[in-house]
């Protein structure tokens, strides 16, 4: 077992797994998974980031440059980290993080994130507003300041993966006694990868066909391109590849899930899109021969995702649904009150009023005295029980009074004494009755 | 640098893209099914010649219903103005008349069409920057005040009479992440504006605040309506109560029939400005791409013709998007629960569609350089929103209804004003034959902004005719764009009252 002196002493050199050929099913298939995941910063990028920057780290040291760079992801990530352990900064210019958690770890990293405008409706030739352009003008604004290492452009990228990525396939599979490959997946964010591996791999195994993966051209998947997208890089070489495959993000999301609870590989969806890309190119019929040999590359890992995935396929996430929601007759059964009427509950009997708006809502006007639960966060509450004393009534209030009926004749079954305000808020200020404000 | 046809693992059928490069625009079914019947199509034509340019309220009826439906499963209270400024056609602007929107209007004459169509005062908003004397006009007018800038908010207090206060909403400007812009007052302004406000509370009747960026781009309209809630938060704050949040316009429209062709197209065209395939672009044009050595950099000049989102889908979208200051509620939640409305001004989204352009072909020629240009009656800037480049196909249909043989070719299209500039196309169109005199060419979709943002008149061409055209009873009728009067949409919106 080797002791590390230094996390870059991490970097590369990882895993490769062969994937259970009774999960895919693929006849006459062998798929290995290049587990880029193992990277100590969690991806593939850890390789260009490193690669990029190890050779001039004494110089941007000295002169205390920070890092400038168009990421929204991994590379960013991976640079952020390696910088701060060096003492150098990290400016991410981004188009738009579209993942929550990848922000907050580059935040929490301390990343400067420079999210640049949309473009606009009527674009204009003389002010390009393209990510490249912007860096171009931040380094002229400051200049000495920056560093562009240049992830989309820097023949370095492709080094670190000729040198590194497909030399350790080659080197693997030819130590296990495999003696050819057929197929290199990847996705293609900066095409580094695929270009790397794919023209190491070809030195020695000249039928090789190398498959990109793209988005379809309306869809997201953080960290690869949709073909239009693959415009703005300029690694870029369609002639490269032997095929190019466009996933949607649906496919890729359900590649995900058999990848990590097929085979253990907890990887991210652009590894999803590679997966999906390799079944189905690899499940082609008229394929005749000895067995082919595929290579996906697992460029990260699931965790960062999950808000991601979250939002095309919450049902996946099995949140707690919460009672039965009333039907039309216990809805119609649920008492109201008019303001008038709450107004007078409110010197008899002291309910609880619950306002069930968002806080700015509340924040702004409330009726007095009441308690602000937010209708999801009520909701929650409901799924264990009625949240109330049946000691004092409970009046639910709403923008308009349609929720609030909902929440009361919930709370009616448990026996509880519960009302909505008739009209909401909105009655209740028509009414001319007081409102507070929190301060 | 071809790039191989993907294949297209989520769909049934692989997508071939068989030669020429195209752009194969959107038809509306009407206006296809329209065309189709050359016997109504020729009438209009002989009745008001060439160019023209056709209307279709129908259509335009048809996107206003599919942005209110939008807004009425968003349960939000709302109100759509349509943005008069995209069109100056009298047929549509009625039309948004009878459907009970609202109108945005941005100048004098916008807003004495937008009376004449039936527009109450209490449905007018008056966008831009206005001088003193719009100001004095619209004072006491009813109309509500967009307000473009502090000096219009003291102006406005001073004008005001406090027997007829004026309903104002603020335009702001200036959100983080945002391109700067011209308009607007600044967001870090705006205390100094509420503090103006609660001073002429008796003058000024605060409706609340409004932005309208110059981008289609979701995240980033998200991103502003987070910052006004803030701001509105702050108005009630300064004892304002406002109602009403305004989002401004910007929702795209759908101009391509095939995205992956509009791809196709523009990979091609790429791969031909560094010099690899056969060239599609007149003279040195790149459209606004840089040619480094041997790669092409940025992003094109173009409108967004590759856009495939329809503006209701844009517009769920954005009502449903979560904003993490307010514990995940969606922007249609967090304006209900503050009774705030949501105002927009959608002008390209409602007019997508509605109308086209037919221009005749002069004859064609061959310039110095080999490539073809085919003349027709009408000129670059009466087709091109902002002289930008339209990337949508014509539809080249035969004068005298038959359709030669041929094989397809590639066109320059030319206009009739006498400047080199004047071309209606600078990037390669392939016709399906060599145009001949007297044949026609449909630009689609150019009711929003396309048809008369820029026309120009320096050389004393008539302008083109305005035609309304609606269907009904399976055929077409066609009035004369001023005397479009639509009947009431509760009763039959597909009735005209056609002279």
């Amino acid at each position: 077992m080797t002791i590390y002196q230094h996390i870059t002493d991490l970097i590369g050199d990882t895993p490769l797994l062969h994937l259970d050929p009774a999960v895919h099913g693929l006849d006459g298939v062998d798929l290995y998974a290049k587990l880029e995941s193992h990277n100590p910063f969690g991806s593939v990028k850890d390789r260009v980031a490193w690669a990029m920057l190890r050779d001039e780290l004494e110089t941007l040291r000295t002169q205390h440059r920070t890092l400038i760079e168009a990421s929204s992801g991994n590379t960013a990530k991976a640079l952020r980290i390696l910088g701060a352990i060096h003492g150098l900064g990290l400016r991410a210019m981004t188009n738009r993080i579209k993942v929550g958690e990848v922000r907050d770890l580059l935040r929490l990293l301390g990343t400067d994130i420079v999210e640049l405008p949309g473009l606009s409706e009527c674009p204009d030739p003389t002010t390009p507003n393209d990510v490249y352009s912007a860096i171009d003008a931040a380094m002229a604004a400051e200049p000495g300041r920056f560093r562009h290492l240049s992830q989309y452009t820097s023949e370095k990228n492709i080094a670190a993966h000729h040198d590194g990525t497909g030399y350790e396939i080659h080197e693997d599979l030819t130590a296990a006694g495999i003696e050819r490959i057929d197929y290199l997946f990847g996705g293609l964010g900066t095409t580094g990868s695929s270009r790397g591996a794919g023209s190491y791999l070809r030195k020695f195994h000249p039928d090789l066909r190398t498959v990109a993966v793209v988005s379809e051209r309306e869809d997201f998947i953080p960290g690869i391109r949709s073909e239009r997208e693959m415009w703005e890089v300029g690694l870029f070489r369609p002639d490269f590849y032997d095929e190019i495959v466009a996933i949607g993000s649906g496919t890729a999301i359900e590649a995900t899930l058999e990848l990590a609870t097929g085979y253990g590989v907890l990887a991210g969806p652009t590894s999803g899109a590679a997966y999906a890309a390799a079944r189905a190119v690899l499940a082609r019929p008229g394929r005749t021969g000895a067995p082919a040999v595929g290579v996906i590359i697992v460029c990260d890992r699931l965790e960062p995702y999950l808000s991601y995935i979250e939002q095309r396929r919450p049902e996946l996430f099995g949140r707690e649904t919460g009672p039965r929601p009333p039907d039309s007759a216990e809805i119609a059964a649920a008492p109201s009150l008019n303001p008038a009427e709450l107004a007078d509950l409110v010197r008899t009997a002291h309910p609880v009023i619950v306002d069930t708006r968002g806080a700015m809502a509340y924040r702004v006007a409330h009726i007095p005295g009441a308690l602000n639960i937010p209708d999801d966060r009520l909701t929650d509450l409901f799924t264990h029980g009625t949240p109330f004393s049946r000691d004092r009534p409970v009046v639910f209030t709403c923008p308009t009074g349609d929720i609030s009926r909902q929440f009361a004749a919930t709370a009616r079954r448990t026996g509880h004494t519960a009302y909505s305000l008739d009209g909401g808020i909105a009655g209740w200020r028509a009414a001319g009755l007081e409102l507070e404000r929190e301060n | 640098m071809t790039l191989r046809r993907p294949l297209r693992v989520d769909r049934s059928t692989p997508a071939v893209h068989a030669d020429p490069p195209s752009l194969p625009a959107r038809w509306d079914p009407l206006v296809e099914s329209f065309l189709a019947d050359r016997t109504a199509f020729d009438e209009v034509l002989h009745r008001f010649g060439t160019p023209a340019n056709l209307l279709f309220p129908q259509v335009f009826a048809g996107n206003i219903g599919r942005l209110a439906a939008a807004l009425d499963a968003a349960r939000t209270g709302y109100r759509i103005c349509y943005a008069h400024k995209v069109n100056r056609s009298r047929s549509l602007v009625r039309t948004a008349a009878a459907h009970g929107i609202g109108v945005d209007v941005a100048s004098p004459g916008e807003l004495d069409s937008a009376l004449a169509a039936g527009f109450t005062p209490g449905r007018i908003e008056v966008t831009g920057p206005k001088g003193e004397a719009f100001l004095r006009v619209l004072v006491g007018s009813g109309v509500t005040v967009n307000v473009d800038n502090e000096w219009e908010l003291q102006t406005l207090a001073d004008l005001a009479d406090p027997a007829h206060p004026v309903p104002v909403l603020l335009r702001i400007s200036g959100f983080t992440g945002s391109q700067v812009s011209r308009f607007g007052i600044p967001a870090h302004r705006m205390e100094h504006a509420f503090a103006l406000l609660a001073q002429h509370r008796d003058r000024l009747l605060f409706h609340g605040t409004a932005f309208h960026l110059d981008t289609g781009d979701s995240g980033e309209r998200v991103r502003a309506a987070d910052a006004c809630f803030a701001l509105l938060e702050q108005a009630y704050a300064a004892g304002l109560t406002p109602t009403v949040l305004n989002i401004g316009g910007g929702l795209r429209q759908v101009f391509t029939a095939d995205g992956d062709r509009f791809d196709d197209y523009v990979h091609r065209l790429r791969a031909s400005l560094i010099g690899e395939g056969a060239a599609m672009s007149w003279g040195n044009n790149t459209f606004g791409y840089h040619v480094e050595g041997g790669t092409l950099r940025g992003t094109p000049v173009f409108h967004k013709y590759s856009n495939t989102v329809p503006a209701a889908e844009m517009l769920t979208e954005f009502l449903r998007a979560p904003l993490e200051r307010h514990g995940g509620r969606s922007i249609a939640r967090v304006a209900e629960d503050n009774l705030l409305d949501i105002w927009l001004e959608p002008g390209k989204a409602l007019a997508d569609h509605a109308g086209i352009t037919v221009a005749r072909v002069e004859f064609t020629k061959e310039s110095s350089d080999g490539s073809v240009l085919v003349h027709v009656d009408i000129s670059r800037d009466a087709v091109t929103p902002a002289d930008q480049e339209v990337m949508a196909d014509p539809l080249l249909l035969p004068g005298d209804r038959k359709a030669p043989a041929g094989n397809p070719v590639g066109v320059f299209l030319a206009g009739r004003l006498c400047l080199e500039r004047d071309l209606v196309t600078t990037h390669m169109v392939w016709l399906p034959w060599l145009p001949r005199p007297g044949d026609l060419i449909v630009f689609p979709n150019t009711a929003g902004y396309h048809m008369d943002l820029s026309a120009a008149a320096a050389a004393m061409h008539p302008p083109a005719a305005k035609v309304a055209v609606v269907r009904r009873d399976g055929r077409f009728l066609a009035v004369s764009d001023t005397d479009y009067r639509p009947s009431s949409p509760t009763t039959d919106s597909t009735s005209p009252e056609v002279s």
